[in-house]
């Protein structure tokens, strides 16, 4: 089985990214209850098929950034669209539209313990397409782009970091979504076992699937040259389509 | 079809797996809300006995028996039923022999009556009129004109079964019985309600990166609460089953023992007792999946 088999067909996006974003923020503003401004007035645009890195100190607004996409928290001001939906008005009705879009991962991971390897990524189907045929396939499937595919009936605690980190990624591919959504997917990783995340990542978007991923690694990025969007005190300082983790000539961020 | 089939395989098998994580927990609330389904269907058939006894002391208080003589000739006690007949007051007049009365007796929960009988020698049960007034007002007087006739037995100083009317004692009984009844029915309920609020909290606390992760990948709201429901209602359901169980053997060990001491008149009503079940398996259910759907209510904003 080839890898060009399994992963979505890619799509000419990223050569002509075409008149409407897969993602767009417009003039959006986040205030917490307690006063804190997260997010100042952000334009931002991501097309199909984009790669592109948020960075940013701790507190910078990275992980407001994608809580909003996903609808976790609403915008105090602003639009935002995600493929063609406007998610700021969105009833919670809608919700689980909005998030069959996404594949998410996190820093933690976020895998049941109770169940194996097979039965964690299952689980997403199990959820957002209950009785689709094919289920088993599907994963074993989704665990060999992964390289887990001797792991099936392994238990999370059974595995290593970058293993349980390759499990979350399974999960959030299984269903196939437009975006694919990671918040710090490196950050209990080792720098080897990170690398090895952060190539998965990138043939993931090879084959047309939009990479998000909000990071604190500069190893990574400065190695990747892609898109990078930094973000300081709620606001974008700066977007590069080929960008290193920090602006030419700055000592930290 | 296929996805609803899967849906509801998926939350059956969650609800499942909840209770049986969360067993401890999950036990301390189901027998807790077992021991209120016990108060509730005690409650239930305490006032259904109450009401039984009361409305068949009700049904009979337009009755008077005349209790009569023994070795009176038949013609003796046929003139005196026919005076009784002609009176306007009375609705009904019926003659009941000695052996009828003590058929009468068995019927109403005396069974050791003939073997009395046996031991006796005789029957010490006297022969009666069995009088139905036309309108409770005219009881005291029907019992007045009643008893003045020689033939009436006054040797045990009781010669009617009259004894006032009570009619008015016993709807405000009955009106009370169900008033309480309802009230603790209520109180109870709602401490069973919070009970099943609070388990479900702690099976919601411990599933949290479940929920979490499910709502992530996109599952509904819905998808997400009907395991917790189902939980729930499991839950009350096992109550339930306690509860009519423990009460039933209850109800009949204890009527049982009260027909025994002391004359009820009452004996044991297999569809009241049904109903009862039924009630309790409902309620429980009921309460266990709505007091599910409050307790995760706070937690499913993820």
């Amino acid at each position: 089985m080839s890898l060009a088999a399994v992963l979505p067909p890619r799509t000419a996006a990223r050569a002509d990214p075409g008149p409407r974003p897969v993602i767009s923020f417009h003039g959006v503003s986040k205030t917490y209850p307690n006063g804190t401004q997260a997010l100042h007035d952000l334009d931002l645009a991501i097309h199909q098929g984009d790669f592109c890195f948020v960075v940013g100190a701790s507190g910078s607004g990275k992980t407001t950034l994608v809580r909003l996409l996903i609808r976790e928290e609403a915008a105090t001001t602003g639009r935002i669209f995600v493929d063609g939906m406007e998610t700021t008005r969105m009833s919670r009705r809608k919700l689980p539209k909005l998030r069959r879009k996404f594949g998410i991962v996190f820093q933690d991971y976020k895998l049941l313990p109770r169940l194996t390897v097979a039965q964690n990524v299952a689980f997403a189907l199990q959820v957002t397409r209950p009785g689709q045929r094919h289920m088993k396939e599907k994963v074993e499937e989704t665990l060999w782009i992964v390289g887990l595919e001797d792991k099936l009936d392994k238990f999370p605690d059974e595995l290593s970091g970058g293993e349980q980190q390759r499990v979350a990624i399974a999960r959030a591919l299984v269903h196939r979504p437009r975006i694919f959504l990671a918040d710090e997917p490196t950050g209990n990783l080792d720098p080897d076992t990170s690398w090895g995340i952060v190539q998965l990542l990138l043939q993931i978007n090879h084959r047309g699937t939009t990479v998000v991923m909000a990071t604190h690694n500069r190893e990574i990025v400065d190695l990747c040259r892609r898109r990078v969007i930094a973000i300081d005190s709620g606001r974008v300082v700066r977007d590069e389509a080929e960008g290193s983790y920090l602006r030419e000539g700055e000592a930290t961020i | 079809m296929r996805r609803v089939l899967a849906s509801i395989r998926f939350a059956i098998v969650a609800a499942v797996q909840n209770f049986a994580r969360n067993f401890a927990v999950s036990m301390a609330g189901v027998f807790t809300m077992g021991l209120i389904m016990v108060l509730v269907g005690g409650t239930l058939l305490l006032s259904h006995t109450v009401d039984t006894i009361l409305i068949k002391a009700e049904s009979e208080a337009d009755v008077i028996n005349v209790y009569l003589q023994d070795s009176l000739s038949m013609r003796t006690i046929a003139d005196y039923e026919q005076r009784l007949r002609t009176d306007p007051r009375a609705d009904d007049v019926s003659f009941i022999s000695k052996d009828e009365a003590v058929i009468v007796s068995q019927e109403e929960g005396f069974s050791f009556m003939q073997s009395a009988i046996a031991v006796a020698g005789s029957n010490p049960l006297p022969a009666s009129i069995k009088i139905h007034a036309r309108s409770l007002a005219d009881l005291t007087q029907l019992n007045s004109a009643a008893v003045g006739y020689p033939i009436v037995d006054n040797s045990a100083g009781k010669p009617t079964s009259y004894s006032g009317n009570v009619i008015p004692t016993l709807q405000t009984v009955i009106a009370w019985t169900y008033g309480v009844g309802l009230v603790l029915s209520a109180v109870l309920a709602v401490i069973s309600l919070v009970i099943i609020m609070n388990t479900i909290r702690t099976a919601v606390y411990i599933r949290r990166t479940e929920i979490e992760i499910m709502k992530l990948v996109g599952a509904g709201d819905w998808f997400v609460r009907w395991p917790f429901i189902l939980e729930g209602m499991f839950g009350g359901l096992i109550a339930a089953a306690l509860g009519a169980v423990i009460v039933s053997l209850a109800y009949r060990f204890l009527l049982q023992l009260a027909n025994a001491r002391i004359y009820l008149g009452i004996t044991l009503d297999g569809g009241y007792l049904t109903a009862m079940v039924l009630i309790l398996v409902v309620v429980g259910a009921g309460l266990g999946g709505v007091g599910s759907l409050l307790g995760m209510r706070r937690f499913l904003h993820v």
